[in-house]
């Protein structure tokens, strides 16, 4: 997959906005939107929610895990922990993109936070990498993926699908030869 | 014995590993084909001349109902070369040992030589070895092209693969995912041409 997708994917997480305008409630096949009061909070999805940011018709309200003391928390269980820890949101990476690209001035600590989540990222990405290499050293057959997102997967593939692919056809053929 | 087949009939990589030769030596006169013998004016071929011949028709030759040839293993799946990569697999270049030195190992090891459970597993262990500096490789935008140069053509195509991941990831990091952008079978289509042409109109 594109990243492209899998931000596609994310952008239909729920984020809270503040509008500043009057509108019915929307019906869309994936749920109902509205009705939009101004100044009263409501939860909509992320792509409405920066395409309205963009223009000028709302205040996105950070999700509560966004926050400098949540995710320094969050950071520290990282690094601590030999396995992947259970991350705030399942997007928090895409969520974090969007919507510190779209309205970093809504959110508090936004150069923060964003260093923060690149620093998660960090650790996260060598913790995966190094796993995969032992993953292919021992020969393991199965691995448990607890806890890691769509778009941290999605950074290993196609490379370790077809990397265990080749090395199942090279077993193979040890295996038929020694019977 | 049936192995199964390794990959697709029509892939053109395993067409490639096929090609490559080996040394056999003849263990039965055979007439009238002296002409696979370059180096000889004789019409027959006799015992023990030596021709290298694609592992095709090698492997063919050698089964255990038709026992004309006795393959010779090429000196990079001997002992001493073995020996080189159990000893560290990641210092070699794969690229001078063979272009396809894993398909072309794997064919090997179904032949019945004696050595045919030894290369298999040393084919195994040194693509364990390696695969973690082929990803590292992949993984890091910087990395020297010239590198690509010591991999094998499994190894290179896993290489561009994780690349290419690599650049996509890299380049949504930085920038999110830019212009959504028509499918080019949408531009391509008929109708949307003539609706493009019928507005000039």
């Amino acid at each position: 997959m594109d990243p492209a997708e899998v931000e596609f994917l994310a952008e239909n997480q729920m984020v809270s906005i503040v509008p500043n305008f009057n509108f019915e409630r929307i019906y869309l096949i994936s749920g109902d939107v509205g009705p939009f009061r101004a100044g009263l909070p409501v939860q909509v999805p992320i792509w409405m929610a920066t395409n309205l940011r963009q223009r000028q018709k709302c205040r996105i309200i950070a999700p509560d895990w966004m926050n400098t003391e949540k995710l320094e928390q969050v950071k520290e269980e990282e690094s601590q922990s030999r396995f992947f820890t259970k991350m705030p949101s399942e997007h928090y990476m895409v969520e974090g993109h969007l919507l510190l690209g779209a309205a970093s001035e809504d959110i508090p600590h936004a150069d923060e936070i964003r260093t923060i989540l690149k620093d998660i990222w960090d650790m996260r990405m060598s913790k995966l990498r190094s796993s995969v290499d032992a993953f292919i050293k021992i020969g393991g057959t199965h691995a448990k993926l607890d806890h890691l997102t769509a778009m941290e997967i999605n950074s290993i593939r196609p490379l370790l699908p077809h990397a265990l692919d080749e090395l199942y056809k090279l077993q193979k053929i040890v295996r038929i030869i020694s019977i | 014995m049936n192995f199964g087949s390794l990959s697709h009939y029509l892939s053109i990589e395993d067409l490639f590993a096929t090609q490559e030769r080996l040394p056999c030596k003849f263990v039965v006169p055979v007439h009238r084909l002296g002409f696979l013998d370059p180096s000889s004016e004789n019409e027959d071929i006799a015992v023990g001349t030596t021709v290298e011949l694609p592992y095709w028709l090698a492997q063919s030759l050698c089964s255990r109902r038709c026992n004309i040839v006795k393959v010779e293993i090429p000196k990079i799946y001997k002992e001493a070369y073995r020996e080189i990569l159990k000893a560290d697999a990641c210092v070699v270049d794969l690229h001078k040992f063979g272009l396809f030195f894993y398909e072309f190992g794997a064919y090997l090891s179904r032949l019945e030589h004696r050595d045919s459970t030894e290369i298999g597993s040393v084919l195994v262990q040194t693509f364990k070895e390696r695969f973690r500096q082929v990803m590292d490789w992949a993984h890091n935008s910087g990395t020297d092209p010239a590198v690509t140069q010591r991999l094998d053509s499994l190894e290179r195509a896993l290489f561009r693969e994780g690349h290419q991941t690599r650049a996509q990831l890299d380049a949504w990091l930085s920038e999110g995912a830019g212009q959504i952008t028509a499918a080019e079978m949408v531009i391509n289509h008929k109708k949307r041409k003539l609706a493009v042409l019928d507005d000039f109109c």
